[in-house]
């Protein structure tokens, strides 16, 4: 039974059934009054034709008229008079489709005008991240310009203006970053490629700082498996949850990165024996600038797991975390196959 | 914007001292193209709750409006119209139809409205769902999760707005439930659609822009934080 075939499977009964009807007249009614009954079917059939003609006029010009009404309505931005989207008719399954497009011009027109609050709350985001370093260079300046220091005075002020001229290039490279993933002003790149060889390339990005602080990264993945993915951005997107891990994991601790194939998604699982979030700030540590107050004497800007969750969003994965404090957080990032 | 909204809604079974109150009392909101998932133990109400959202339920007292639409005022047959347009229904057993092909399964409901598919968005849909190979198989011949996967592409491809999924990785290990909640959430995602998910597992809960938790009927969000969201 194919549903599409319904209305031709209509259109076959009714010559059927005229066919069953003339052979059975042939078979039981006396030829000499064949041509009256003939003649009468033909002008029944004939008559019958006109009127369902007509009907046939009055239901399209119907359907016609409920069309404009319903645009005519959209189009003033009410309500149509005769919505009736529940009906049994031809009218009320076009009145809901109209409907449901004009709810979704009105979804873009929505969308639009978050996007232009979402600039204005970055704008003031970048503005209070950028405040602390600069005045901070300024004061030090300052400094340096007015009194006369020692060497090893003058040495530390240059290192904490250095450091804090790292900080505004760091914040200055991952907005970039972030301002290209969330205009979509770059091109994801998918290819069917070696998984293993975008995780080495996000460990040996990580790897410096993990030896500085003795913690061991372990890898588990087949160096066969083949994901669709873009090696690029997907690599970024580990290297954050990695420079997470670090960050957050206590000397001698261990990094563990596992990758299972599934039907439809590539798992890979990067747990890590660090501090642990608590179930109240899952929500939170996605979001753009967010830095947890135990976390605050750590280096960063609270841009690293915002960034990787758009990158995997971007490539229809998605990211989940799990977490007990004291004995580490798992991220478990989901990539389409 | 809101596209479902509950208001002191109550749904009893029973009489007398048996009287089950299997929703109690419940107001919620449900945001328009979100992601609502509804967590509780066994017996708090979820599924009768999805019920009476999707019009499979007649409440006992307090309203169910969609989309504007107060659910009491509609007739059987406005209903049955209803639940066939604007909702589409993913059950934990999933109901297909062991005689019909994985594309008849899938073009049921449009049959059911006399309507003709839209050729692209269901090859979209097949795709998605990874049954491109599999449109001529029948249900028996698919996995679990290929056949739940059969079950989401019949309840997308009327283009519903509000997909009602009720434990539809209930009977899964977690592996095929993740996929398949991943799978329910990109689509709804894709084709901008409200999704109200019931889970007991609150690892598939985090992926939800919007947690509610049920119990004996009632709201009760102290396990999970409302809003939780990844």
């Amino acid at each position: 039974m194919k549903p599409e075939s319904f209305p031709s499977k209509r259109l076959l009964f009714a010559p059927g059934l005229l066919l069953l009807l003339l052979s059975l007249l042939w078979k039981y009614i006396p030829f000499n009054i064949m041509p009256v009954i003939l003649s009468a079917l033909g002008a029944f059939a004939l008559l019958a034709a006109v009127l369902w003609g007509r009907e046939q006029q009055r239901q399209q010009s119907g359907l016609a008229n409920s069309i404009c009404e319903t645009m005519d309505a959209l189009m003033d931005g009410r309500e149509p008079e005769n919505y009736h989207p529940y009906e049994d008719s031809q009218a009320s399954k076009v009145q809901l489709k109209l409907m449901q497009f004009h709810d979704k011009l009105q979804e873009d027109g929505r969308q639009n005008r978050q996007d232009k609050q979402a600039i204005q709350e970055l704008v003031s985001d970048i503005s209070h991240q950028v405040k602390t370093p600069i005045a901070n260079i300024q004061m030090f300046t300052n400094i340096l310009q007015q009194h006369q220091l020692t060497d090893d005075k003058r040495k530390e002020f240059l290192t904490t203006m250095a450091s804090q001229i790292n900080k505004l290039d760091f914040l200055m490279q991952s907005l970039i970053k972030m301002s290209r993933l969330e205009t979509g002003t770059f091109t994801l790149h998918m290819e069917t490629g070696s998984l293993y060889n975008t995780i080495a390339q996000a460990v040996s990005g990580i790897c410096p700082k993990a030896d500085q602080k003795d913690i061991q990264i372990e890898v588990e993945c087949d160096s066969r498996l083949a994901v669709r993915h873009d090696p690029k951005w997907t690599s970024e997107a580990l290297g954050n949850i990695l420079d997470n891990g670090v960050k957050y994991t206590p000397k001698g601790g261990k990094i563990h990165i596992t990758v299972r194939p599934w039907q439809f998604y590539t798992r890979i699982d990067i747990a890590d024996t660090g501090t642990g979030i608590a179930p109240e700030h899952y929500n939170d540590i996605f979001k753009r600038f967010y830095r947890a107050q135990e976390t605050a004497g750590e280096e960063g800007v609270g841009l690293g797991l915002y960034l990787a969750r758009c990158i995997i969003t971007l490539q229809k994965g998605y990211i989940s975390v799990r977490s007990q404090a004291g004995k580490g957080t798992v991220f478990s990032v989901f990539l389409l196959n | 914007m809101d596209i479902i909204t509950v208001h002191h809604l109550k749904k009893y079974f029973g009489t007398g001292c048996s009287q089950v109150k299997a929703i109690d009392g419940v107001s919620l909101s449900v945001e328009k193209g979100k992601f609502t998932a509804i967590t509780g133990a066994s017996g708090s109400g979820k599924t009768t709750l999805l019920h009476l959202m999707g019009g499979l339920h007649k409440p006992d007292g307090g309203t169910v409006v969609v989309d504007g639409t107060d659910l009491a005022k509609l007739t059987e047959e406005q209903l049955t119209i209803f639940r066939r347009r604007k909702v589409g229904f993913v059950f934990q057993d999933n109901n297909l139809i062991p005689e019909l092909t994985v594309r008849e399964n899938i073009l049921f409901p449009l049959a059911l409205d006399d309507c003709l598919p839209d050729k692209f968005f269901f090859r979209e849909v097949a795709a998605i769902m990874g049954l491109k190979d599999k449109l001529n198989n029948f249900p028996h011949m698919l996995s679990g999760g290929g056949q739940q996967c059969t079950a989401i592409a019949r309840a997308l491809i009327t283009k519903p707005a509000i997909i009602l999924a009720d434990e539809p990785t209930g009977s899964f290990d977690i592996k095929t439930s993740q996929n398949v909640a991943g799978l329910l959430k990109m689509t709804a995602e894709r084709f901008r659609q409200t999704l109200v998910m019931i889970t007991h597992n609150l690892e598939l809960a985090q992926l939800a822009d919007h947690v509610v938790c049920l119990q004996d009927g009632r709201i009760q969000n102290r396990s999970l934080p409302k809003g939780t969201k990844l």
